[in-house]
């Protein structure tokens, strides 16, 4: 809009700052970018067509995506075994959204069965969904040689700490049982010592009017 | 991404019913190894989804460490045991010669691991005391290797993957093994031997729910000179049995 000058030369009546102002550069770049794109496509259908097949516009896999590993540790399912939930009305209807059984965040799914539900984690939606690309590095021989000796190392710690007497196992059970006592007396004690500073009953402070008196 | 350095974590390309394109055993796709049927036990199976899914050459030994005994199928409904997930997930994989070795071989009898040829070359392990003498000593001290199912489960590769020259110069060395080995069979468990697995798998036909390829016996293989007459520990016991 030039340098905002009215016709009679006189510069632009008052407070223009509430209109909207745009980047140039950066709508500039956004259409060469297009502009880009259309032609690369348009090329890419050109050249499927001229084999005879049909051009398809696939997703392109994201910069950031990981290699898939091993699970590293059991899926749990057994921590929500017995517990009552209240859900709403259309919980046991369908996959999608939150529902009753086992949820995948990343595909807003709900599966009833935990094979569904191991299932869909290796699935290909899934995968995508958590920007993992299906394929898994080739361990070389140093690879298998440095995790075997971690494994050893593993096994030799956990062994240590396995106690096999049975007077010693005694002891260790009734020491933590013994600690735990404490904990729970503690708290049990801070807990009344709080309770005698605020008043020994816990009623609600009733306020006369003209102090009582009718 | 070159194809060599990944491999795919599932198993939909090996059983691709439209064809498969990677590595082969003996020209033929490797899970064709194992029956149909057991392929597809394994394959429903919730070890096989939930802890074989991803694996690579190096994690797979995270699971063998967890194993705790070897067996086909087991139960009416022919469950396939977690050994059982593992050789098939081997299979998928068709690690190299070298990585089996270490499998079958790992051991840190001599903490310096140098270089790679040792454990090429040697069967044995570097174990001290049998390494001395080109013929193995049976009462040397045993236990090689930490990880006794790896071992097993790498010799019931080698049994199906491998040439049968390089099958009996490298199994033949673990019949010194005298581990014991839990086994699970159709109904409970029984107790065998490392060295009686692997005579099992040099002599049987059907072991681990798998009918073995046709091993060309010893004797044919002596007579066209690619092996060795065998050497056997025992053979100064026996004939210290007969002279008397």
């Amino acid at each position: 809009m030039g340098d905002k000058a009215g016709a009679y030369g006189t510069s632009g009546g008052g407070d223009t700052a509430f209109r909207k102002t745009w980047d140039r550069e950066e709508y500039a770049q956004k259409a060469a970018e297009r502009d880009r794109k259309q032609k690369e496509e348009g090329k890419a259908r050109y050249e499927a067509a001229l084999e005879g097949k049909k051009y398809r516009r696939r997703a392109s896999t994201p910069d950031d995506v990981r290699e898939t590993e091993a699970r590293s540790s059991r899926l749990d399912f057994s921590s929500m075994v017995g517990k009552t939930m209240l859900v709403p009305a259309g919980a046991g209807v369908g996959k999608r959204g939150r529902g009753a059984g086992f949820y995948c965040e990343a595909c807003d799914l709900t599966f009833k069965d935990n094979i569904q539900y191991v299932e869909h984690l290796n699935s290909r939606q899934h995968l995508a969904a958590t920007g993992q690309s299906g394929d898994v590095k080739r361990a070389t021989v140093e690879e298998v040689r440095g995790r075997l000796l971690w494994l050893k190392r593993k096994k030799e710690d956990d062994a240590r700490d396995v106690v096999i007497d049975l007077d010693s196992r005694l002891e260790m059970h009734k020491e933590r049982e013994d600690a735990e006592r404490e904990e729970k007396r503690r708290k049990r004690r801070e807990k009344r010592k709080k309770g005698k500073a605020d008043g020994e009953w816990d009623l609600p402070d009733i306020k006369y009017e003209n102090d009582g008196i009718i | 991404m070159s194809k060599n350095n990944t491999h795919r974590a599932d198993e939909r390309a090996l059983l691709d019913d439209r064809g498969y394109s990677g590595a082969l055993i003996r020209g033929q796709n490797p899970a064709l190894l194992f029956e149909k049927g057991v392929r597809d036990r394994i394959v429903d199976s919730y070890y096989w989804k939930e802890q074989c899914f991803g694996l690579n050459a190096a994690t797979l030994c995270d699971r063998a460490a967890e194993v705790k005994f070897v067996g086909g199928t087991t139960g009416i409904m022919g469950k396939p045991t977690p050994f059982l997930c593992l050789a098939f997930k081997l299979l998928q994989l068709v690690p190299e010669k070298e990585v089996i070795l270490e499998y079958l071989n790992f051991s840190t009898a001599n903490l310096d691991y140098e270089s790679d040829d040792d454990h090429v070359k040697s069967e044995n392990g570097d174990e001290g005391p049998s390494h001395s003498n080109g013929v193995e000593d049976p009462n040397a001290a045993g236990k090689m290797g930490e990880f006794k199912y790896l071992r097993a489960l790498a010799a019931f590769y080698i049994r199906l993957a491998w040439e049968p020259v390089e099958i009996y110069k490298t199994l033949e060395p673990l019949l010194t093994d005298f581990r014991k080995l839990k086994r699970r069979t159709k109904d409970g468990f029984a107790v065998t031997y490392m060295d009686q697995l692997v005579d099992d798998l040099l002599t049987k036909d059907r072991i681990f729910a798998t009918s073995l390829w046709k091993l060309p016996s010893r004797a044919n293989l002596e007579d066209l000179e690619l092996l060795e007459p065998r050497e056997s520990p025992l053979e100064g016991e026996v004939e210290a049995l007969d002279m008397d």
